[in-house]
């Protein structure tokens, strides 16, 4: 006999009941409709933002999405191998603006319209100085004459951060230039407490993309003039010059000891934990609201970086684009880009930002939910968006980085003079565009 | 050729065809793409020729030269520190009767935990505001170190912990090299007289130097490969402090895309560590003779 009393049987009938139940709650809302995707994606203080809008397409749509996480420079290289293979195991790949352009040089990326005639970016969403279109017989970005090759899905941008409560606390002003930075963080610094918190390690695109700011507030930069072609390079100019000082002055006067040794994780750690009055990061805002990771809930506030009464301010284009790759099968292609319309709906964008990532809608940046306490953030991305710049648009972007990394991280933990490291760089960087064949203009050495 | 002589040559094949397969091809198709430079176009990965001007750029490469530099330094730093700690643990062990092997797991810990676990565990350990070992320096009164940020500090931070990781390795070997040592000598020796100084000099030295050597050849081969404590706890930096030869080879390589001269600094690297197994084998062969 196989029940040996009825609790057992009525135990078993339960159980199965149960089991019944609860897996009819997991069934998705919808059947799917399209091929399971696998999407290459870098772990980044956004993606848990991502992630959960993925969970809600594939609740809602039925539809399988897998995500293959890596770090920043091992996802580059994941990608850059798959797209190179006979068939990629990636259907959406999200590559970074330091790095998008040789997978559009390299023709790796399907038009997105040339899967399918009648998707459109929508108007809502930012197009970041063109980077979304190519133009293959030109090579350059433009919208005007490109194709449309991919979807941004994250505007990062590198925003000030700085602690509201002690703004208040201390009533301080909202600084709009790097002077006026300094003056609030000597206010604030205290034994416990840095002024300033920067990222100075040098990595894939680390220290140089932290730097931008400083070098565009004061008029320098490291190739000016690549949209036409002059690719003049002013990493050794005056004005490159005058921002990494302001940069130095800062790490020495208010900020962290170990500048140099700063990574990204160490700068929001610093500001979660309450060592630090001001960070220059791209935005978790998630993060430093969630008192199971942060000691500073609801004391952060966010506003564009500062700059200079004659630049004013500029923040570089860190975001991430996601294309299609040419070598997956036409169902796969089709499915990436159901997942792509359905990531720019206005449902979908709020969805994101209520996870705790920036959305890529203007239309959600500039909503209702921009006046609330949660979503104050919103207010300085938008503002800070229309300064937005690409830094390079070379595919020999990773080369450069390479020369600018190491000579900007010497010069901020003090193994070579600033002089020396810019004029350096600048040399190396001539080196690079030459034996890519450019035409470039190169300044005479700093003295 | 007889029967027999031509099934012993005939079983030989398999294991020779792998070999040239797994080994031989890819090092000779890296030779050969270390006389190119590999572009993209529409997909195609197009070869051109440079001659040897990939090998001609490699003396000026201030990165690579900071990485030779350093891993010298590093390797020879490292297995000397650990070949001493190795030995004395070894040492000390023969001369436990009860519960050895309880003693030889804990000295083996280190090497058991994969690499990734121990860059996640010493990255805490040195962090400027939050380390362990900067809040016992506060305990004493003294200033927290920027161990992994300083230029001066970073590649000696980083010895320590590939000596805490890889000292067990020499442990084991060299514990296996005195285990295996003939009793009778030391009591000959001890009937003799002789005292525990003198035997370490004159009995246990002379007859550990082949494994000795072996263990030096191994741990000097393994340090110049190191990769992933570089790569999980300075990224090379700060500037050239800690950057090292594989470091320098994956980033030309991989993150700069450069397959090309990435491939002439991996020959040039193979070579040198080719260089260095001769060398260290013959000097093996001739300890190994005279002991």
């Amino acid at each position: 006999m196989l029940f040996r009393n009825n609790f057992a049987r009525r135990a078993l009938q339960s159980t199965v009941a149960l089991a019944a139940l609860t897996g009819s709650a997991f069934v998705p809302a919808a059947a799917a409709d399209q091929e399971p995707i696998t999407i290459v994606i870098n772990q980044s203080p956004w993606f848990a933002g991502f992630q959960a809008v993925v969970e809600k397409y594939e609740e809602e749509t039925g539809n399988t999405v897998e995500l293959d996480v890596n770090p920043f420079a091992g996802s580059l290289e994941k990608q850059r191998t798959a797209v190179r293979s006979d068939e990629s195991p990636f259907d959406l790949v999200i590559m970074n603006a330091g790095f998008f352009t040789e997978f559009y040089t390299g023709g790796f990326l399907d038009p997105l319209n040339a899967i399918d005639p009648e998707f459109k970016l929508s108007d809502d969403i930012y197009t970041f100085d063109d980077s979304v279109c190519w133009d293959a017989k030109a090579a350059r970005i433009t919208c005007e004459t490109g194709e449309l090759m991919s979807v941004p899905v994250n505007p990062n941008i590198l925003i000030l951060h700085y602690r509201s409560d002690l703004y208040q606390e201390h009533n301080l002003s909202v600084p709009e230039t790097w002077d006026e930075l300094l003056e609030n963080a000597k206010v604030l610094k205290s034994q416990n407490m840095y002024g300033i918190s920067q990222r100075g390690q040098r990595g894939a695109f680390d220290v140089t993309y932290d730097v931008f700011p400083y070098l565009w507030a004061y008029g320098g930069g490291i190739i000016d003039q690549q949209e036409d072609g002059s690719y003049r390079i002013s990493m050794n100019s005056p004005e490159t010059l005058a921002g990494m000082e302001m940069y130095l002055k800062l790490a020495e006067e208010v900020g962290h000891p170990s500048t140099a040794g700063q990574t990204q994780t160490n700068v929001i750690q610093n500001m979660a934990t309450g060592r630090a009055a001001h960070i220059g990061s791209v935005l978790a805002p998630g993060l430093f609201d969630n008192p199971d990771k942060s000691a500073v809930v609801g004391k952060v506030d966010y506003a564009p970086p500062p700059g200079t009464a004659e630049h004013g301010s500029a923040t570089p284009l860190g975001h991430w684009l996601a294309g299609v790759p040419k070598n997956i099968p036409d169902a796969n292609k089709k499915a990436a880009l159901a997942f792509l319309t359905w990531f720019q709906t206005d449902e979908a964008q709020r969805a994101y930002a209520e996870a705790g990532s920036a959305p890529v809608s203007r239309a959600v940046l500039t909503s209702e939910m921009a006046d609330t306490q949660e979503f104050r953030w919103m207010k300085a991305l938008a503002d800070a968006l229309p300064n937005a710049r690409l830094t390079f648009t070379i595919p020999e972007a990773s080369q450069v980085l390479a020369v600018t990394e190491l000579r900007f991280n010497q010069a901020i933990g003090e193994e070579m003079p600033l002089n020396e490291a810019l004029n350096t760089a600048a040399t190396e960087i001539a080196k690079v565009l030459e034996d890519a064949g450019y035409k470039y203009q190169k300044l005479e050495d700093l003295n | 050729m007889s029967a027999d002589r031509f099934w012993r040559h005939a079983t030989l094949w398999p294991a020779i065809l792998l070999f040239v397969a797994l080994t031989i091809l890819p090092l000779a198709n890296l030779f050969a793409l270390s006389f190119n430079d590999v572009e993209w176009v529409n997909r195609t990965p197009v070869w051109n020729w440079v001659g040897a001007s990939n090998y001609q750029k490699l003396p000026d490469d201030n990165l690579l030269r900071a990485g030779l530099l350093n891993t010298v330094i590093f390797a020879v730093a490292a297995v000397a520190i650990q070949m001493l700690i190795g030995f004395v643990l070894a040492l000390l062990t023969t001369q436990i009767t009860r519960g050895r092997g309880f003693y030889r797991t804990i000295f083996i810990l280190p090497i058991l935990v994969p690499g990734i676990i121990i860059g996640a565990i010493w990255k805490l350990m040195y962090s400027y505001d939050f380390g362990v070992l900067n809040q016992v320096l506060h305990v004493f009164g003294l200033s927290a170190l920027d161990w992994l940020g300083s230029p001066n500090l970073a590649l000696l931070s980083v010895i320590i912990v590939d000596v805490w990781h890889w000292t067990p390795f020499c442990f084991l070997l060299l514990l296996a090299g005195l285990e295996s040592l003939p009793d009778d000598i030391f009591e000959a020796d001890r009937i003799d007289g002789a005292t525990g100084w003198q035997i370490l000099r004159d009995i246990t030295l002379p007859l550990m130097m082949p494994a000795i050597i072996v263990t030096f050849v191994f741990r000097m081969i393994l340090a110049f490969k190191v990769f992933d404590e570089i790569y999980l706890l300075t990224g090379g930096g700060p500037g050239t402090a800690t950057e090292v030869i594989s470091f320098t080879i994956y980033r030309r390589f991989f993150t700069e895309d450069q397959s090309g001269y990435g491939a002439a600094m991996s020959i040039a690297v193979i070579a040198i560590i080719a260089a260095m197994i001769i060398v260290a084998t013959r000097a093996t062969a001739g300890r190994g003779s005279k002991v």
